[in-house]
This record gives C-alpha cells, sequence and structure tokens, in this order.
C-alpha cells in the first residue's frame, strides 16, 4: 500500500516535471511566435525559466497577511492538483497520476481551486487592481463556463462516461475517432470557451497584460511571483492535456502530446493576435450567444445523433 | 324544595327571561337610591343568564334531554314555544357570556344612564330570544325586541356620527323585518301555522308565486340583517361608530341570533342553498377585499365582521347542500365561537386603544401584552392553530373537497388570505412599522403610549383563554395526539412566564426546554424523519446556542424561538396531514413573529407571513384533495389517491416550494432573512427552511414512488429548482447587504435541492439530502459569521467593511472554508452534493438542467468571492482598527460545524450510508462503493483520496515557501504599504474597490434580474386595491342609498331565484 503510493508519487512527480518544463518551454516559444509576428525578435526560449529563478532568489519581501502569504501556495496547488487528476498520456500508467481519484467533474471544479484561494490571497494585499481584475476575471469565467459545460455535456453523453480515461479509450484507433470529428459540434462549442480560458486576446482584460497590470499578480513579487510563474507555465499545459484528452484523442506518446498541445494552443495564439480585446461586458455577451448555441446545439446533435 | 325551586324554576332556561325582564324593572328602581347598586344588578342578572346557559348546556352535554318551554299552557303549534337544545344551548351560553364581557367593557359609558343597563339586558334576551323561539312571529318580535334595544344604545353616544349611522340601522333593520313580517304572513296563509316545526312538517303546502315569495321574503329579510354585500353600508357605519362593546355586540350577538334563526328556517330553503353559499361566498370575498383598503381600524373590523359572517353562512349552506350536518358543530360551530371570541376581543381592543387610524396603532408598540392579545385575536381569526377557527376551516375544507367543491375551497382559502392581508398589517402598525427604537432612527420619538389598565384588559383576556381552551377541546374531538402536538405552545407558555429574568438564563432555560422537549418529540422516529429530526431539533439547537451572545432583554425572544424549534418536532411526528398541517401553520406563526422582532423587520415579516399563509392553503388545498381522493387523513396514505395524484403533487410541490422561496415566489425571502436578528437569521436560513424541504422529500415519497404513474410535476419542479438556483445566485451577486447576498444565495442553494427531489431517483435523492446537511452546516456558519461581524462593526453594507482579516482571523477562516463547502470547489463537502447531482441529472436525461446547474454554480462563485474580498480582504476602515474577534459563544457553534464539514469531507460515506438507508424503503439502493470511493454509471468519486492529493500539493509548496522564507526577509507590511494610481493611497474608502463590484457584469447581463417578480407583485397589490375601490363605491354613507339597496337586493334575490314565473 505504501510502496504503492511511494510509486505513484514518483511517477507524478516525474509528470510535474516533464509537464511544468513543457510549459515553460511552450511559453517562451509562443512568446516568440507573437513577437515575430509584432516584428520583434523575441525572448530567449531560456527567458521564461530565469524569470522564475530570479524571483525565486531574491533576497527580500513583503507580506501583508497570512492569506496573501498563502495566496501563491493555493495557486500552485490547485496547479498540481489539477494535473495530478488527469491520465496525461493514454495507457501508461506511469503517467495515469491520480486520476483514479475522481472523474472529469472533479478535474473541472478543481480548476476553481487555485484561483479561489490566489484571489483571496491577491484581496489581502489591499491593491483595488487585483480586486478589479479579479471580478472581472470571475465575471468572464461564469461566461465561458457556459459553453464549456455544454459542450462537456454533449460529451458525456456521447461517450457515457465522465471518466477522463474511457473518454481517450474511446477515441483510439485511428483519427476519424476523435471527438473533433465524431462531435464537431460540441468540439467547436469548447474551443470558443478555451479562448475565454487562456486568457489571450480577446479576453484577456481581466489581466490587461499589455499596460497596467492588474489582476492577482499586482501585489505579488519574489518568491510568490515565482510560484505564480510556474502555475502559470504548468497549468495553461495541464489544461492542453485536458482539452486534447476530451476532444483530440488523448496521447499515447510525449512526442504526440506535445504535437497536439501545440496545435491546440495555436488556436488561441492564432486568435489572440489577429483581434483586438474585448470589453469585459462584451466578453460576457459574447459567450452568451454564439458559443452558447453551439453548445446547445452540441447537446442536441449529441442526443439525436451520438446515442445509440 | 328550595332545591328543587333552584333547579326547576330558576335554572330554567326560562330565567333567562325572568331574568332580563325582573332585572328590567329593578334596575329603575335600584337607580333610584344608588347607581352602582343598579349595575350590580345588572351585572347579577348577566352572569345568571350565563350561570342559566351554562347549567343547562352542561346537563345536555351529558345527555339531558333538550328542553322545550311551552307557554299560556297549550301545547305548540297551537302556543309559542322555547326550544333550549344541544345547539341553542352554545349558541345561547357563547352570546351570554360575550354579553357579559362586554358589558363589562363598556361599563363606564353603560353607567352614564340607567337606561342603557336596562336596554343592554334587553338586547341579550332579544338575541337569547331569536335563538331560542320556535314560533315564526316570535321570531320576528324578538327580532324587532333586538333592533329596537340595539339601536337605542347605538345612540348612547350622541354625536352627530353616530347617530346618522344608528338612523341608517333602524331604517335597514326596519326594512328588512317588514319584509320578514310579509313573510310570515304569507307563510301562515298556505300552512295556516306559525310554529316553525308545524310548517317544516308541512312545508309542501308552502307553493306556488306565494309560497315562493312568502320564502324568500323571510329568507332574504334575515340574510339583509346578516349584512351582505352589496347592502350592508348602515352595517359598517354602526361598526364604525358605535361605542365598541355595543358594536361587538352586534358583531357576534345580533349576528348570532339572526344565523340562528336562518339555521332554524333553513329546512324550508333547501332550493336556496345555492344562493345562500353565493351571498355568504360573495360577502366573504368582497368584504375581504374591500378591508384591504381600509385604513380605519373598526371600519377594518366591520369588514372583517361582515366577511366571517359570511363565511358562516357559506358553511352552513355547504354543509347542508352536501349533506354533513353531523359535522355542523365541529364546523359551523366552531367557526362561530372563534370569529365571536376574536371579534369581540378586537372589537374590545378598539375600544380599549381607542386609535382610530390604524397607523396610530403604533400607540402599543411598546405594550407587549396588548400586542400579544392583539396578535392572539388575529392569529384565531384568520383560523391558525391551536384556535377554534384552524380545526373548523380545516374540517369545512376536507368537506368540500370530499363534495368535490373545489371553487369555494378557493374563495374560503383567498379570502382568508385577504383576511390575513388586512389583519396582520394592523399588527405590523401596532408593532411599530416606521420607528423602532432599537433601530438608528434615535432622533424618532416614541409615540406616547396608550394607558391601559388590567381591568380593562381582563374581557379580552378571558376571550384569550377562551380561545385557547375551546381550541384545545377541539384538537381533542379531532383526535389530535396530545399533549405532544401541544408540547411547543406549552413550552412557550413556561417559558413566556420566565421571560422577565436576565437574557443569558432565559436562553439557557429555552435550551433546555427544547433539548428535553425535542427529544421526547422525535426520540422514536425512524427514517427520514428520524434524519431530519437531527438536522432540526439538533441543528436547530447547535445554531441555537449562538443566541447567548446577545444577553438584552429580548421579550418574546426565547419562547417564540422554543415554539418554533418544537413545532418542527412536532412536524416531524406527524402521522396525519391535519398534524403536519398544524406543525406547519404553528411554525409560520411563530416564525413570523419572530422576524417581526427584528431591527427593522415589521414590513418584511408581513410579506413573509402572507407568502407563507399562501403557501400553507396550497398545502391545505392538496391535502384536501388527497383526502377527498384517498378517504384517510394518514400522510402515508397520500399515495392512494388515485387519478389527482398529479394535482396533489402539484399543490403541495408548490406550497413547498414557496416556504423555499421558489423562483419567482422568493420575494419574501431576502427581506425576511435580512431584516430578522442575525443569530434568527442563521436558524431560518440553516434550519427553518429544512422544514420545506421535508414537506417535499414527503409528498415526494408518499406520492411520487408509490404509484407508478409517471410525474410530469417533477420535471417542472426539477425546472423549479434550477432555475431558482440561477437566479438566486445572480441576484446575491447584485446585492451590497451582507445579510440580503447571503439570504438569495441561500435561495439559490435550496434550489438544487429542489432539483434533486425532483430527480425521482436515488441518487437524486441522496444528493438532495446530501446537499441539505451541507447546506444546514455551511449557511449555519455564514450567518452566524455574519451575526459577529454586524454584531462588531454594526454595519451590513458590505462596502463599508473591508480587511476584517486582521481583527476576526477566526471568522475569516470560517467562512472561508464555509464559502469553499459551499461553492463545490473540491477537496470540501460542497464537491459532493454537486457531483452526485450532476451524475443523476445526466442519468435522468435532464441534460439542459444540467448545464443551468454547471452555470449557476460558476456565478455563486462571484458572490462568494466577493463576500471574502470586500468584507475581510481589501482596506480596513480606519474606525474598524480596533475591532475585535467575535464573542466565543457565536464561534463555537461554527467551529463544531467546521469539525463535521471536514470529517464529511474526507469520509462522505460516514453520512451518505445513513442517507442512503433512509431512502432505501422508497427507491432500491444504486450506490455502489468500493471501499471509500463511490462509483455511478458515468464517474468515479474517491473522496479520501482526493482529501489527501489536496492535502498532499498543497502542503509541498507551503514548506518549500516556508523555507524561502527562513532564507530571505520578510518583512511585514502596514495597511496602504502599495502604489496604486501613481501614489500611496491613505484613505481606505478610496481604496476599496468594494461597491458595485461586479458593475460590469451588471451591464453585460444585468437586465436578467431587474426586479421583475417584485414589480409583479406590487401590481398584484393594486390591482387589489383598485379592486377594492371600486368595489366599495357603493358606500356613500347615504341612508336613503343604503334603503334602496335592501329592496333592490329583495328584487335581485327574487330575480336570481327564477323570478315569479317558477
Amino acid at each position: 500500500m505504501i510502496a504503492e503510493w511511494i510509486g505513484k508519487i514518483g511517477n507524478f512527480t516525474l509528470t510535474l516535471l516533464i509537464v511544468t518544463a513543457y510549459g515553460l518551454f511552450m511559453t517562451a516559444f509562443i512568446e516568440r511566435i507573437i513577437a515575430k509576428v509584432q516584428g520583434r525578435i523575441g525572448i530567449p526560449y531560456w527567458q521564461p525559466v530565469i524569470n522564475i529563478l530570479k524571483n525565486f532568489f531574491k533576497r527580500t519581501a513583503v507580506s501583508h497577511g497570512y492569506m496573501f502569504y498563502l495566496g501563491p501556495v493555493f495557486r500552485i496547488a490547485g496547479g498540481i492538483g489539477t494535473l495530478a487528476f488527469i491520465p496525461v498520456i493514454y495507457g501508461s500508467e506511469t503517467f495515469s497520476n491520480f486520476s483514479m481519484a475522481g472523474d472529469l467533474f472533479l478535474v473541472i471544479y478543481f480548476m476553481f481551486f487555485g484561483q479561489l484561494g490566489m484571489a483571496l490571497g491577491a484581496g489581502e494585499s489591499g491593491h483595488p487592481y487585483s480586486a478589479i481584475g479579479i471580478a472581472r476575471g470571475l465575471s468572464q469565467m461564469t461566461a465561458y463556463e457556459v459553453p464549456f459545460a455544454l459542450a462537456v455535456i454533449s460529451i458525456v453523453i456521447q461517450y457515457d462516461t465522465l471518466s477522463i480515461t474511457e473518454i481517450v479509450a474511446a477515441q483510439q484507433g485511428g483519427w476519424e475517432n476523435w471527438t473533433v470529428f465524431t462531435n464537431w459540434v460540441a468540439t467547436l462549442a469548447a474551443m470558443l470557451a478555451f479562448l475565454g480560458m487562456t486568457g489571450y486576446s480577446p479576453f484577456d482584460i481581466f489581466l490587461a497584460p499589455q499596460e497596467i497590470p492588474i489582476g492577482p499578480p499586482t501585489e505579488f513579487h519574489s518568491a510568490y511571483l515565482s510560484f505564480m510563474s510556474l502555475n502559470r507555465a504548468l497549468f495553461g499545459a495541464t489544461k492542453l492535456v485536458l482539452f486534447m484528452n476530451l476532444f483530440f484523442g488523448g496521447a499515447t506518446g510525449l512526442l504526440e502530446l506535445m504535437i497536439k498541445t501545440w496545435l491546440i494552443y495555436m488556436v488561441a495564439i492564432v486568435i489572440g493576435v489577429s483581434f483586438p480585446r474585448f470589453r469585459v461586458d462584451q466578453a460576457i455577451r459574447f459567450f452568451f450567444k454564439i458559443p452558447t448555441l453551439i453548445g446547445i446545439m452540441s447537446i442536441v446533435y449529441a442526443q439525436m445523433m451520438l446515442t445509440s | 324544595m328550595v332545591s328543587s325551586f333552584f333547579s326547576d324554576i330558576l335554572l330554567h332556561p326560562l330565567g333567562i327571561y325572568v331574568l332580563a325582564l325582573g332585572a328590567g324593572f329593578l334596575i329603575p328602581l335600584f337607580d333610584r337610591a344608588h347607581r352602582g347598586s343598579a349595575v350590580l344588578v345588572f351585572f347579577a342578572a348577566l352572569a345568571g343568564m350565563v350561570a342559566i346557559a351554562g347549567l343547562n348546556l352542561l346537563a345536555i352535554v351529558n345527555g339531558a334531554p333538550s328542553i322545550d318551554i311551552e307557554t299560556a299552557g297549550i301545547a305548540p303549534p297551537f302556543s309559542i314555544n322555547l326550544r333550549f337544545g344541544l345547539l341553542e344551548g352554545g349558541f345561547v351560553l357563547a352570546v351570554n357570556t360575550a354579553a357579559l364581557l362586554a358589558a363589562w367593557h363598556c361599563l363606564p359609558a353603560l353607567r352614564q344612564h340607567a337606561s342603557a343597563l336596562l336596554l343592554f339586558l334587553i338586547m341579550v334576551m332579544g338575541i337569547n330570544g331569536m335563538i331560542m323561539t320556535r314560533d315564526l312571529f316570535n321570531l320576528f318580535i324578538f327580532i324587532e325586541i333586538t333592533s329596537i334595544a340595539t339601536y337605542a344604545l347605538i345612540g348612547m353616544e350622541r354625536t352627530g356620527s353616530v347617530l346618522a349611522a344608528g338612523f341608517k340601522y333602524i331604517i335597514a333593520t326596519s326594512v328588512a323585518t317588514t319584509f320578514f313580517l310579509l313573510g310570515t304572513i304569507f307563510i301562515y296563509y298556505q300552512v295556516g301555522t306559525l310554529n316553525i316545526d308545524d310548517i317544516i312538517v308541512h312545508a309542501d303546502l308552502i307553493q306556488g308565486p306565494i309560497g315562493f315569495i312568502a320564502t324568500l321574503f323571510v329568507l332574504t329579510s334575515l340574510l339583509i340583517e346578516l349584512k351582505p354585500y352589496p347592502a350592508n353600508g348602515w352595517g359598517l357605519d354602526v361598526y364604525e361608530t358605535a361605542h365598541s362593546g355595543i358594536a361587538s355586540l352586534i358583531s357576534v350577538g345580533v349576528s348570532a341570533g339572526v344565523f340562528f334563526a336562518i339555521y332554524k328556517v333553513l329546512p324550508l330553503m333547501d332550493s336556496y342553498l345555492t344562493s345562500i353559499a353565493f351571498i355568504g361566498g360573495a360577502t366573504f370575498l368582497v368584504s375581504n377585499i374591500i378591508g384591504l383598503k381600509q385604513d380605519n381600524a373598526r371600519r377594518l373590523l366591520g369588514y372583517s365582521s361582515i366577511g366571517q359572517m359570511g363565511l358562516l353562512t357559506l358553511a352552513l349552506a355547504l354543509l347542508l347542500q352536501l349533506e354533513a350536518s353531523s359535522q355542523l358543530v365541529l364546523v359551523v360551530g366552531g367557526l362561530f365561537i372563534n370569529h365571536m371570541l376574536a371579534k369581540a376581543g378586537l372589537f374590545w381592543l378598539a375600544g380599549i386603544i381607542d386609535r382610530s387610524q390604524l397607523k396610530d396603532w403604533c400607540a402599543i408598540a411598546q405594550r407587549p401584552g396588548l400586542l400579544l392579545l392583539l396578535g392572539i385575536m388575529m392569529a384565531a381569526l384568520i383560523g391558525l392553530p391551536p384556535f377554534p377557527g384552524f380545526w373548523a376551516k380545516w374540517q369545512l375544507v376536507m368537506i368540500l373537497a370530499e363534495g368535490g367543491q373545489y371553487l369555494w375551497i378557493a374563495v374560503v382559502l383567498i379570502g382568508s388570505l385577504l383576511e390575513a392581508a388586512y389583519l396582520f398589517r394592523w399588527f405590523s402598525h401596532a408593532r411599530g412599522t416606521d420607528n423602532n427604537s432599537m433601530g438608528d432612527s434615535s432622533t424618532d420619538e416614541v409615540p406616547p403610549q396608550a394607558v391601559v389598565s388590567l381591568a380593562q384588559q381582563l374581557p379580552v383576556a378571558i376571550a384569550t383563554l377562551l380561545l385557547f381552551v375551546i381550541g384545545y377541546v377541539m384538537a381533542l374531538a379531532m383526535n389530535i395526539e396530545t399533549p405532544g402536538m401541544f408540547l411547543p405552545l406549552l413550552a412557550g407558555f413556561a417559558l413566556w412566564l420566565i421571560d422577565g429574568i436576565r437574557g443569558r438564563l432565559k436562553a439557557l432555560a429555552m435550551l433546555l426546554v427544547v433539548g428535553a422537549g425535542g427529544y421526547w418529540l422525535t426520540n422514536d422516529l425512524d427514517g427520514i424523519n428520524r434524519l431530519f429530526s437531527y438536522l432540526l431539533v439538533g441543528g436547530g439547537l447547535l445554531v441555537s446556542i449562538a443566541v447567548m451572545y446577545r444577553n438584552d432583554d429580548r421579550r418574546g425572544f426565547y419562547p417564540l424561538l422554543a415554539v418554533l424549534l418544537l413545532s418542527l418536532a412536532v412536524l416531524l411526528r406527524a402521522k396525519t396531514s391535519l398534524e403536519f398541517f398544524f406543525g406547519w401553520e404553528l411554525m409560520t406563526l411563530s416564525s413570523y413573529l419572530l422576524v417581526t422582532l427584528g431591527r427593522n423587520g415589521v414590513k418584511p415579516a408581513l410579506n413573509y407571513l402572507l407568502f407563507s399563509l399562501a403557501s400553507a392553503y396550497f398545502i391545505l388545498a392538496g391535502f384536501a384533495l388527497a383526502y377527498a381522493a384517498s378517504g384517510s387523513l394518514l400522510l402515508s396514505d397520500l399515495g392512494n389517491s388515485g387519478d389527482s395524484i398529479g394535482l396533489i403533487f402539484s399543490l403541495l410541490a408548490i406550497g413547498f416550494v414557496i416556504k423555499m422561496g421558489g423562483f419567482g415566489v422568493h420575494i419574501w425571502l431576502p427581506g425576511a432573512y435580512a431584516e430578522a436578528d442575525d443569530d434568527f437569521t442563521a436558524l431560518l436560513s440553516a434550519v427553518v427552511s429544512k422544514a420545506g424541504i421535508f414537506g417535499l422529500v414527503l409528498i415526494a415519497a408518499n406520492l411520487g414512488v408509490q404509484s407508478d404513474i409517471g410525474l410530469d410535476p417533477t420535471y417542472v419542479l426539477g425546472w423549479i429548482g434550477i432555475l431558482t438556483a440561477t437566479f438566486g445566485a445572480l441576484m446575491a451577486v447584485f446585492q451590497e447587504d451582507i445579510k440580503r447576498m447571503v439570504a438569495y444565495s441561500s435561495m439559490g442553494q435550496l434550489g438544487y435541492i429542489v432539483t434533486g427531489i425532483a430527480l425521482m431517483s436515488h441518487l437524486g435523492w441522496v444528493s438532495a439530502l446530501y446537499m441539505t446537511v451541507n447546506h444546514f452546516l455551511f449557511k449555519g456558519i455564514l450567518f452566524l459569521s455574519i451575526a459577529g461581524i454586524v454584531l462588531r462593526t454594526n454595519e451590513r453594507m458590505m462596502y463599508k467593511m473591508g480587511g476584517l482579516i486582521k481583527n476576526m482571523p477566526f471568522t475569516f477562516v470560517f467562512t472561508m472554508i464555509a464559502i469553499i463547502a459551499m461553492s463545490g470547489v473540491p477537496p470540501l463537502t460542497g464537491f459532493g452534493g454537486k457531483w452526485m447531482l450532476f451524475n443523476a441529472l445526466m442519468d435522468k436525461g435532464w441534460y439542459f438542467i444540467a448545464a443551468f446547474a454547471f452555470f449557476s454554480s460558476a456565478v455563486a462563485f462571484l458572490y462568494m468571492f466577493r463576500l471574502l474580498q470586500t468584507v475581510f480582504l481589501g482596506q480596513r476602515k480606519l474606525e474598524h482598527a480596533q475591532l475585535r474577534e467575535a464573542p466565543a459563544i457565536l464561534l463555537a457553534p461554527q467551529f463544531i460545524m467546521i469539525a463535521a464539514i471536514m470529517v464529511i469531507s474526507a469520509y462522505p460515506r460516514l453520512l451518505l450510508d445513513p442517507l442512503s438507508a433512509a431512502i432505501d424503503p422508497w427507491i432500491s439502493n444504486t450506490l455502489v462503493w468500493e471501499g471509500f470511493a463511490l462509483q455511478t454509471q458515468y464517474g468515479y468519486w474517491n473522496a479520501p483520496m482526493i482529501m489527501a492529493v489536496v492535502g498532499g500539493v498543497w502542503m509541498v509548496p507551503l514548506i518549500i515557501l516556508l523555507l524561502v522564507s527562513l532564507t530571505m526577509k520578510i518583512q511585514k507590511v502596514e495597511q496602504f504599504n502599495i502604489v496604486y494610481a501613481a501614489e500611496r493611497p491613505h484613505r481606505p474608502e478610496d481604496t476599496h474597490f468594494a461597491y458595485n463590484f461586479f458593475a460590469h457584469y451588471d451591464r453585460a447581463i444585468g437586465f436578467l434580474v431587474r426586479p421583475r417578480a417584485t414589480a409583479f407583485w406590487n401590481a398584484a397589490v393594486e390591482w387589489s386595491h383598485t379592486l377594492a375601490s371600486s368595489l366599495r363605491v357603493f358606500y356613500n354613507g347615504n341612508g336613503q342609498t343604503y334603503a334602496l339597496f335592501i329592496l333592490m337586493y329583495f328584487v335581485a334575490m327574487v330575480l336570481f331565484n327564477g323570478g315569479l314565473g317558477s
């Protein structure tokens, strides 16, 4: 029993390291692509790692209180935990993590864990920009959750299971079995929601990264900030893995995983560099219109076409 | 010899007349000597009349034959005879008792004139005669005697308006009695006798146009005496202006006599029963509608009196029509005695307090004794338990349902609701709506309080006592489990007796009483009822510990709280629908009164009461239909209701959903929750709201599953639940007031539970019960935390707080854990509920409801975060720097609930196994356990493992950060140590982002939550007031017009009943 757990923890640590490293690499990679689009050279590949290490070893820090102190801990625990509940590579015991603890529903709800904790930490700093950013981010979240939830319900109808492993299993045996081809309506709704989830333009106002920094990072610095940047890479990669599992057939090897997740990410990037930013109320209304309609259609589609 | 003289002569019913007439001669005689001695004679005569009626009635109840008084030494029908039977005895005793009390009440006025004393006796004697006589012409004589005496007594106060009212009265009654005489003559012409019994025997002789006119005249003139709408303006003027004692006697005494006279001649009126029912029903309904607009207390009582007599007439006619005359004593007798005591009591109170405008009744806001009397009278009048009206109205509705008279059920219930609306609006004024000594408006003056001596209150107090006693007797007659069902009231009474001691001691006594009583009431329950007993009684006690954080006087709070908590136990114990309804109404009444004790609780409490009563009436209607269909009052027989099961389920479900604040009928909820006392809000939300859930589970179990009929209403219920959840959450997002916000949240969270029950599947029910327990835990914590915050900050607006984490760290942590448990974020309890609900929804195929559940739980994050952010985080107000943590007695129950959340989070099976076991008798178990992992058709949930993983991934970064902290210098900074807008802020008001927190959300989808429901209900109030205005155009105050109306009433009756052609 204990040996089993130690083995699992060891395996998970390995997964964690790989996904984090990949996430960091991809952050830089994407930054470079964006830079190229905008006619710049961009950052070196190791820049995200340097940033994290630099921040981590800063000699001084301030604290606004114990919740502020715990905020980044909650944040990264949320990222790690989400990854822990997702099987990363299909058919691999090593990369199955702790997905036996719960199903897709657990993953979706656990995503909030880190966000809520970090939001509370940021709140204690007393900086209004933190609170404003969080208020906007949460509002936007309620909106993109709707098409996402509809898409998830649609694929649960389709596969008759909430287990991520089984959803991936059902998509094996050729690209034509991937959800994106069998249930393209749900995939479309989910990918629209994905745009909101990743927080790139046009849905990036809650962070407003280009001008005034708002949102949770406003007051965080030094080791706190390094935790948060680390999580941003990790959590971003985790969400990609989830989308890959649900809609793009999962991955049977690391290379397949990297290619697929990179391609999924590129959707958000291409749209991000092409479209200007929505105001938050516009973003909310956007999600409640076409994406929600598509989501509703996906359920009808699944009910009529995909159930035996 | 002497004793037989007493028993045969003096105590014979004839003695009533002897005493009245004898005293009539003696009073002027004694008055010559001394006014006081005349008064003594007067009271002796009245008391004798009561005693005679009482003793004779007692004998008849014990089996003696009814007494016939013959006159002139000849047997009837050739002479006039009077009868004193069971019904007559009851009415006579009631009237004479009321008269005695009324005499005491208006003694100061009566003793001004010796003739008034005399007239009073004559009036009472006239009423006695109207009840007892068996001769039609003699009846006319007694009506005239009564009318003239009444007219003279009205004129006792010689102001213009009184004299005008008296004149209209005598004109109206004269017109009516003239027709009565004409009718009598016609009957005599056809039958040749005046003896009522003889006429009934030869009823077949009454025929043709003459017979038609004869009976119609007799009937209509008697009905006119009962002041039917619209020919009743004259009566209203009298009620408004006459001395309150006289008005009370007109309302209960004269009306009783006339009513009994109608009862006597009814055997001749078989063909008119429908008309009579219609007149009674219309009068009841219309009087109560018009009453809504009335601001004058006395005139209001007039409308209420007329309405109640309408109800009595309606009940009488319908019972006879349905051939349920064996129930007459219970229904008509119960309604009559209830009306008599309560209405007379109200008239007397109105007389004592002597404020004509309702808004001036705040004169008794500081007089708890008078308020109590007023409240009891009103509760009795609208038929709340344990008063006679409750039992009578229940029985009436049951009989109507059995007879298929659904329309009349609606009339009775709607009329009762309207009556409750204006009566309790009055009560609200008396409680003091606008000024409140505890509120911020300390500058407001307390209006001069009414000065009332105990002697003045005596008649009202006796009436109150009689109401309780008769209510108890009726409960025995209805086979209610006693004393169990009465335990809440007994406990409340016992605590009321010690209400003078110190606050915390009272609270302790209350906890002990409720603990012992609750245990006694619930220790032999099993199944779902037992589960709910832990939640409602055990949980109620746990939350109630917190009430000890206040040590002030809190008059009435503890007794009422005991009544409320024990009435919940009664609800659980109920075996029959009547017992259930009894407990339900008791809960409604006590929780209403508790809400009025809040700072500005009076107005929201009225809303709460009206919606609760509407809910209760839906439940009553549902139970009545079930009784009609299954012939049984047992709750376990609800399922044997055959085809009407869908309708019954719908009615009951509507009732329970109103009580839970369902979408569209929620508007009472935020106000009541927000304005109730802070610790009581915790009870309302965490405990009392569960009564509605219990009701839903009860009917879902007994109605939905036992029968194999697929219930469509459950799908509607599922949607209602989820829309409640969604809109509750959306409305919570935009609140500034912390209590209102959490109140809306409560509404939303209950919505999920409704949906879970509506699923009608094992998993759905387990999820519903699980969420119920969870809701109890987190809402208990939240509202108790809020109580602590409000106690310390004296604020409810969240933007006026901020940064309280520094002062109230425990409260913050408790609130945070409660909020995580509510949000559904793993690993705490909320996730399990959401997971099971989602699985059950998918299983059932309710996909769009599942999508709404997703959306509403996402929206819930908005207000949950807002609560933590704006109250505990952000910038602290300078004046809050010195605040202390909430008192330990508030934190203690929260701590226990936190511990429960933690245990259930890690090992949900500890809770799920008993929940599942309680459901198993209804739906077979579908939970598949693998160790501690729960599996469904779709997914799996291993709570201990999730807890372990989350704990692990949380601890590792924490340890790393702690290690880093060792190496670097972490400096604690002060408030404002941030850079914002290029400066270091110094005022929290400028910096704390809290007001209109989700402005952007409002701009995006705020249009969804514009207060449409409130607008709708306000419009409904507006319409009913407009209707009331247009219905009272008949009352122009002109005596000639009123007389014309009476004539036209006769014409209308003739036409309505087929004209002369028949």
